[in-house]
């Protein structure tokens, strides 16, 4: 585990968070100058996303300034499976209704239980069932329905 | 009194057998829907109009039905707030900051008994509250114009630096950003889209429980990645809650408190249970300064929030009846019920249909009760569900929310949305940002920005008009006051770590 | 990986179809209308016409099962509008509440798209504008209220639950033409937006805004309490029981009438068949006693354009209504 993890006592990542939360706020306020005032209103639709984003930009600042502790960031081989996490989810919502929700919920019960660590002895047989226990969940008990598969009804 | 006799018949026709089964059956099945995260009281509620229809049950006894499943969902919202740092709901936000480290040492069965009391406690108040002074108080509550909301906003997010143990900074970086991303979407009083980039899926802005579920639940799972995954998961120790509801009598004062506050923030239409439990949370925190340990598993930190969200659940009953405004999402759910049992709620219901209301009330009550004798079987129940492996119980968790979220619009949008959320959630937690504050900011930008427009539209342009009202300085001075002692107590803070 | 999870994929595939025994759809088939969007928070008009006409609907075995009513608040209707068009614009078993309010915002251009974008059903009823005071308010009558507008149009504050240039302002705005403000003085009547006709009302109440214009419909409740003062309806003619003592804009003088129809339309994808089948479902309803009574409980006055007929009425209620913005100058 803790090969895992790389220690750093920098503060850069309270840095780099200020100088990205300080771009988001000078971009929300020039943005906020394009919002038409509409007709009748002395406070337009701009003013509000101004007033927050000066307040954001110099706290931004301030954090840049004066960063707390940094800490501890995934090593490798965590940020792998937090990637493939992410990966493997994005692709369940992009497939989720091109392919049905069966086919693909059981790839990803499957999947996501490999890389939370079960053997494909345990994620095969439990990933089925949790798939299934979701789809009985959502499309009977809950009465939900759910994106069938292409030319069936299920 | 005219009231306690109708209150009296209204827990007449509440206690009968028949509707003390369905008071059960609607509060198991609620805490079901509302442990699973990404699931909430609208699927609860929606799932249970037809079927209440279709066995033609009488108007009382459908109320009732839903009534419990309503409260069963804002119960179960709590119970993966403590166990799975997952809330369910968004008022059962607060209740993640104590609650899940109560969880990891080992008191989680505790937490869950305390909370029940506590709401109880709350929603016994509010019962009280509503009985005695509806008329009165909303004499009160049409006293808060537009500015005198504003004013109340600000005071929240005033007191914003003291949710959690972190950095002041951090904490309004956090809730600017919220603030920001409230505005996102077609601004409903000049219809002109904000910050949507041509995507018409953010015309209607982004929706707080995607929000939620993505900066709470997938954030837990990537952090879970790297800092369990390949430990010996040694089951959680949930206990029993017993101790928790004798622990509630050491409470009292917090819970008593905290019933107060949620009440008062409930009467207020537009304020809500969010703004209620956040309140709570907060100034009882700063009640104790640096005796408490909040943050850090201190049983006040969650009977202040789950006493203030079920009084202002039930505060919140007064303008939705009185005037037929829904005040928070939570009322709104109860005024679309009534609704569809032809019921119009407004200044005349009261007088004309005097056992609805009060049966409502009752119902409501009833339903309390009964979530607080459930308790006991029920978190014995869910030990049981947190001693399956990680490698079973994270996905989970991860799926039902992900399937949930689907299930609102049929949107993978919504899905990637949730997604981005996660990982700027986890990022936030890496770099000890809190995330309550962005969903506050969420949940509560748009009122806040509304009833500003609002404020100068009736002034003609005179920012003047916002401090114009002795109510509205007052809520200043407060809000002031507590920045002021906020500060004060972290000097102090760090003068003796120094 | 790549290969096993090939694999597994295959394996999971066939099984899951052995294992539970597929039957093969039938080609999509016109079914009966299932959901109904009100496009804004319970409580309000939308919502009300999708509750009370999706529970007539079920109650006379117009539909199997039940109609489901979403709400998508946003953008006075403009989110569900985009919901329809991008997402929904073939399903027949939807149809979206709508009403004056929302056809105004079409006229001045604020939905993403024009009456073109969708396929109007049917109006059951009209609604009609009403102009409130506080039960202690100075102005005990309309002459009076207008009169202080027209001295000095910056004295009074008024509010509604559309938008400045929004349909309950258009009609605030054309009393107080009719009764002489100039239009280069419009600007400086001050107008409020809260969520619906209640909010409204309510904030009336507590002393916040001085009059409201709004529809009667919603805040019906109000006036039989006695907690506002209405000092016009905006018909032409004197309305029904309970409603008939309330005098009329134009029995005082004003030649201003403000109705607002509740009606609905689905996506502009939908079959002529579906469509035409939509549209008998609706008329069945209106022709139920169910629905006089439904609507005169709610102050609604029945009124049937279904179709095609419905179609036009909307195209020229656009016209009218973006002449009328032109002539007070919500729109350039």
């Amino acid at each position: 585990m803790s090969d895992e993890v790389s220690a750093t006592s920098t503060a850069h990542g309270d840095r780099i968070a200020g100088v990205v939360l300080a771009v988001l706020a000078a971009g929300a306020w020039w943005h906020a100058q394009t919002f038409v005032t509409g007709f009748m209103q002395p406070v337009g639709p701009g003013v509000f996303p101004r007033l927050v984003s000066v307040p954001l930009g110099l706290l931004a600042v301030y954090l840049i300034v004066r960063p707390g502790l940094d800490h501890r960031w995934p090593g490798a081989a965590a940020l792998c499976r937090q990637l493939g996490v992410l990966l493997l989810l994005g692709g369940y919502a992009a497939f989720l209704e091109s392919w049905g929700f069966l086919p693909s919920t059981l790839v990803a019960t499957v999947v996501l239980m490999r890389l939370f660590g079960a053997s494909w002895r345990q994620a095969l047989p439990y990933g089925v069932l949790l798939g299934l226990a979701l789809y009985a969940l959502f499309e009977f008990a809950l009465g939900i329905p759910l994106p069938n598969i292409p030319g069936l009804s299920v | 009194m005219e009231i306690l006799a109708f209150l009296a018949h209204g827990f007449a026709v509440a206690l009968q057998p028949e509707h003390l089964l369905l008071a059960l059956i609607g509060c198991t099945i609620g805490t079901l829907i509302g442990a699973l995260p990404g699931l909430g009281p609208v699927n609860g509620v929606a799932l249970l109009i037809p079927l209440a229809f279709n066995f033609g049950l009488a108007p009382t006894a459908a109320l009732i039905l839903l009534v419990s499943v309503y409260y069963g969902c804002m119960y179960g919202g709590r119970i993966s707030s403590i166990v799975l740092n997952i809330p369910g709901d968004e008022p059962a936000m607060m209740t993640t900051l104590d609650g899940y480290p109560m969880a990891r040492a080992g008191r989680g069965g505790e937490a869950l008994g305390l909370s029940a009391v506590a709401s109880f406690v709350g929603a016994t108040v509010a019962t009280i509250g509503l009985t005695l002074f509806a008329p009165l108080l909303v004499k009160v509550a049409i006293r808060f114009g537009p500015a005198e909301y504003f004013a109340l906003f600000v005071l929240a997010f005033a007191t914003i630096g003291g949710v959690t143990s972190g950095s002041f900074t951090k904490s309004f970086i956090a809730a600017c950003l919220g603030l920001l991303l409230g505005t996102v979407g077609i601004d409903p009083v000049s219809s002109v889209a904000r910050y949507t980039f041509g995507w018409y899926e953010l015309y209607d802005g982004i929706d707080y429980i995607v929000a939620l579920v993505g900066l709470f639940a997938v954030s837990e799972c990537l952090l879970f990645l790297e800092r369990d995954r390949d430990k010996a998961t040694a089951a959680m120790r949930i206990g029993s809650a017993i101790p928790g509801m004798r622990r509630s009598f050491a409470c009292a004062p917090t819970i008593g408190r905290g019933s107060v506050i949620g009440f008062i923030s409930g009467v207020l239409p537009g304020a809500g249970a969010s703004l209620g439990s956040f309140l709570s949370y907060v100034l009882e925190k700063r009640w104790w300064g640096a005796k408490g340990k909040f943050g850090e598993g201190d049983p006040r930190g969650v009977a202040a929030p789950e006493a203030g969200n079920n009084a202002a659940a039930g505060g919140a009953l007064i303008p939705m009846l009185s005037l037929g405004i829904p005040g928070s999402g939570t009322t709104a759910i109860l005024l679309a019920l009534l609704l569809s049992m032809n019921i119009t709620p407004g200044p005349l219901l009261f007088e004309q249909q005097p056992d609805m209301v009060w049966g409502l009330v009752a119902a409501l009550f009833i339903g309390n009760v009964m979530l607080l004798v459930l308790n006991i079987p029920l978190v014995g129940f869910f030990a049981k569900v947190l001693q399956a492996p990680s490698w079973f119980l994270m996905p989970m968790v991860t799926l039902v929310a992900f399937v949930g979220i689907y299930s609102l619009n049929n949107s993978p949008f919504d899905l990637y949305m949730m997604l981005a959320f996660g990982v700027l959630g986890y990022v936030l937690r890496k770099l000890d940002i809190p995330t309550v504050p962005v969903v506050l900011g969420l949940l509560l930008g748009g009122q806040m920005e509304f009833n500003l427009r609002r404020a100068m539209s009736i002034s003609g342009g005179d920012w003047s008009i916002l401090w114009s009202s002795g109510i509205s300085i007052g809520i200043y001075l407060f809000a002031i006051a507590l920045l002021l002692a906020g500060l004060v107590y972290a000097l102090l803070i760090r003068k003796r770590l120094e | 990986m790549p290969i096993s999870t090939q694999k597994t994929l295959r394996s999971l595939g066939a099984s899951a179809l052995l294992g539970l025994g597929l039957a093969v759809s039938l080609p999509s088939q016109a079914l009966p209308i299932d959901e109904c969007i009100a496009p804004a928070d319970p409580g309000g008009g939308w919502d009300f016409t999708c509750r009370s006409v999706g529970k007539l609907m079920r109650e006379l075995d117009l539909v199997d099962g039940n109609v489901q009513v979403t709400n998508m608040p946003g953008g006075v209707g403009a989110v569900a509008f985009s919901n329809v068009a991008g997402k929904r614009a073939d399903d027949s078993n939807l149809m979206v509440a709508t009403s004056t309010v929302g056809v105004t915002q079409i006229a001045q251009g604020r939905y993403p798209g024009g009456a073109d974008t969708m396929r109007w059903l049917a109006m059951l009823g009209t609604d009609v504008g009403v102009i409130l005071v506080d039960d202690e308010s100075p102005y005990e009558t309309l002459d009076q209220l207008l009169e202080a507008i027209v001295e000095d149009p910056a004295s009074v504050a008024m509010a509604g639950s559309s938008g400045a240039g929004g349909w309950d302002h258009i009609r605030a705005l054309r009393l107080a033409k009719a009764a002489g403000l100039p239009g280069d003085q419009i600007g400086a009547l001050r107008w409020v937006q809260f969520d619906g006709g209640g909010p409204a009302v309510t904030q009336m109440m507590g002393g916040h805004v001085d009059a409201v214009s709004t529809d009667l419909g919603e805040i019906a409740g109000f006036i039989e309490s006695g907690d506002v003062r209405a000092l016009a309806v905006l018909s032409e003619e004197p309305l029904p029981e309970p409603f008939e003592t309330l005098p009329t804009a134009v029995s005082q003088g004003y030649d201003v009438t403000g109705y607002n129809w509740r009606g609905f339309y689905t996506g502009g994808e939908v079959s002529d068949e579906d469509y035409a089948a939509m549209v008998e479902t609706l008329e069945t309803l209106y022709e139920s006693d169910e629905w006089k009574d439904v609507a005169a409980q709610n102050g609604l006055v029945p009124l049937w354009r279904g179709g095609e007929e419905f179609n036009d009425f909307v195209r020229e209620s656009i016209d009218d209504v973006e002449a009328i913005s032109r002539e007070i100058g919500v729109i350039q």
